[in-house]
């Protein structure tokens, strides 16, 4: 099922990124390309959150820590520094994935629970780290966030480039997602002695998803800074962390598309939806506990759901009966 | 970064020991030479706190044989598969697989030296089709690396086909090619069985632990079961068979290893074990 796509999916692909690809020429304004380049920010990292809390099940809600390293890695360096911004935003991702690997290395041992506390317990320290050091990080003033050079410089430009990026990180993650690794992830997520009994090394694969994470949300953090314009401790508050986290579950586990389509609702609708934005947190509360309740493989599967009544999967019962010979042949190639 | 080059680096060291050829009539003996190595549990004894689970059990696995398992509830079959498996180690004793000593090799280290079990309750991914649970089966011969397989590199495309391909032909073989793309967690289930055991040969293991396989199949399925179990041990596989099943058992194993209470009580050919008067006492019954 991995190795042939669907024409109806590549037609959806193709249509989405006409979207995407024309979307400064029919947004309406300029606040509207903003919106469309934070979403694309936000992605960069939930692409990679996904591996993580989607994939592999382990329920990271201290990722807004990796945003504010590297958010703080790249103003210090395109700023401060002098580094060129690309430069600056390698780094960024650099140091958000050597991050990962310092909080996951013995974090990812510990059970769910303890897991998601850990990382909620590092989140609070780099924003105490942030304030505690204002020779570098400009404490509680804060600092800017520097521009990307032409052509990214304008709005449109920066927007191409996000986009050209949250794409490139879905496509890494997609080829994760579709193969043994993804697989093994989920094998993690869903039946860990099942993953051990097939030889899975469960908790470096967990740590290759959470280091891949922190790349992104590196990365992300770079961008997500020149987009803000200036970063303060502020702008990195734990709801922040949580939001992400929410996009995934609710957009569904084990799944591209859904978070994808959580992102981009859950960051556009309070903003172009007025009465929704005075409700703020309640609305997310509102949408998180409806989706966990009624629906708790995500809102993809409403789509689903909704397939089946309409055109009822006839689920044909057979018995089962082995090709002995077919077996043979099979257990004789394998070595 | 680091993380995934020593990610890597592990594959390919594992490689190394899992590339030990596994076939049929090939010496599979990994040091031992002209001997195919065994699958042995040597005067194990496994105590859970106060409870002497298993007591002083000793129990060889040969390639290309099958090997039953039986014994009342509780009498510690599932024990010693858990010990063979790597979920628990001995309190003294030993696992060994040919001259290796693998009694404290976590359960990992035994799926790449080719040992592959099955579940008395399958323990499937449901959200994956079964051809992808079948596949992951094959992780030990995943050489892609992480940072090989985000790239998606020609040779990583390449591999994953032949592994799908791999895993096709042996769920057609175990009778399971009519529902490949049908979600787990919609298989009935006799499939699940026959699910988990295409899973484990995908991991092209030298042995196979079977615990009870035959439990809640119908008799028509218990039958499918003993030709795919034979064709196995044609194939050169040592499989180990837990099961309450006695027919079935005495049906298709070479040799019967009967426990009561921890101990082992009578080992031998399926009709010395069959008749044999303690036998009868505590399991079969008269």
């Amino acid at each position: 099922m991995t190795t042939t796509v669907p024409a109806s999916k590549i037609a959806g692909l193709v249509f989405g990124a006409l979207l995407i690809a024309t979307l400064p020429i029919w947004a309406g304004d300029q606040y509207q390309l903003h919106l469309a380049a934070l979403i694309a920010v936000y992605w960069i990292l939930i692409a990679g959150l996904n591996l993580v809390v989607g994939f592999t099940g382990q329920l990271s809600i201290g990722h807004v820590g990796l945003l504010s390293i590297g958010a703080y890695g790249f103003a210090i360096l395109a700023g401060k520094a002098g580094w060129s911004p690309y430069a600056a935003m390698l780094a960024s991702g650099a140091l958000g994935g050597v991050c990962g690997l310092l909080l996951g290395l013995p974090s990812l041992r510990l059970p769910g629970f303890y897991f998601a506390m850990a990382t909620m317990a590092f989140a609070m320290i780099v924003n105490e780290l942030v304030m505690a050091n204002p020779d570098l990080t400009g404490g509680g003033v804060g600092l800017p966030g520097p521009l990307f050079p032409a052509p990214f410089g304008t709005p449109t430009g920066f927007y191409y480039l996000v986009a050209g990026m949250a794409a490139l990180v879905t496509w890494l993650t997609w080829n994760i997602a579709r193969r043994m690794w993804g697989r093994a992830f989920i094998s993690i997520r869903d039946n860990p002695v099942a993953a051990q009994a097939v030889g899975v090394p469960v908790l470096r694969a967990k740590l290759a998803a959470f280091v891949f994470s922190g790349v992104s949300a590196g990365v992300a953090g770079a961008v997500f800074a020149s987009l803000q314009s200036y970063i303060t401790p502020d702008t990195f508050v734990f709801e922040l962390s949580l939001f992400f986290f929410v996009c995934i579950i609710i957009g569904g586990r084990g799944s591209l598309i859904g978070p994808l389509i959580g992102t981009a609702a859950l960051t556009a609708l309070p903003e172009l939806v007025a009465p929704l934005a005075k409700l703020g947190n309640l609305f997310y509360g509102v949408l998180l506990l409806l989706v966990v309740l009624v629906v708790p493989e995500g809102i993809g599967r409403v789509f689903e759901i909704v397939g089946e009544r309409l055109r009822p999967r006839e689920v044909h019962r057979e018995p089962v009966s082995p090709d002995l010979p077919r077996l043979a042949r099979a257990l004789k190639e394998r070595a | 970064m680091n993380a995934r080059s020593e990610v890597q680096a592990f594959d390919a060291a594992d490689y190394a020991g899992a590339a030990v050829p596994s076939g049929a009539a090939a010496p599979s003996g990994a040091a031992a030479g002209t001997r195919p190595a065994q699958l042995r549990a040597v005067q194990v004894t496994k105590n859970f706190g106060g409870l002497n689970a298993l007591d002083n059990v000793s129990l060889d696995l040969r390639p290309g044989e099958v090997h039953g398992l039986i014994g009342p509830n509780g009498s510690g079959k599932t024990t010693l598969l858990n010990l063979l498996s790597g979920y628990y180690q001995p309190t003294s004793g030993a696992i060994r697989l040919g001259e290796d000593d693998l009694s404290a090799a976590p359960v990992q280290h035994r799926a790449r030296a080719g040992i592959a079990r099955t579940f008395q309750k399958p323990r499937l991914l449901p959200m994956l089709s079964v051809l992808e649970n079948a596949v992951l089966g094959a992780w030990p011969h995943a050489r892609s690396g992480f940072l090989a397989t985000t790239f998606a590199l020609p040779w990583v495309r390449r591999e994953d086909q032949a592994l799908l391909a791999q895993a096709t032909e042996l769920l057609h073989g175990v009778g399971l090619g009519h529902v490949l793309n049908r979600r787990a967690n919609l298989l009935d289930h006799a499939e699940q069985r026959f699910l988990e055991i295409a899973r484990g040969l995908a991991m092209r293991p030298r042995f196979i632990l079977l615990d009870e396989p035959a439990g809640g199949l119908t008799p028509q399925e218990i039958e499918h079961l003993a030709n795919v179990v034979r064709t196995l041990r044609d194939s050169g596989i040592g499989v180990l068979l837990v099961e309450h099943h006695t027919d079935f058992v005495f049906r298709v194993c070479d040799r019967v290893t009967t426990l009561n209470v921890g101990r082992m009580i009578r080992h031998g050919l399926p009709d010395e074990v069959r008749l044999d008067p303690e036998v009868i006492r505590v399991y079969l019954g008269a």
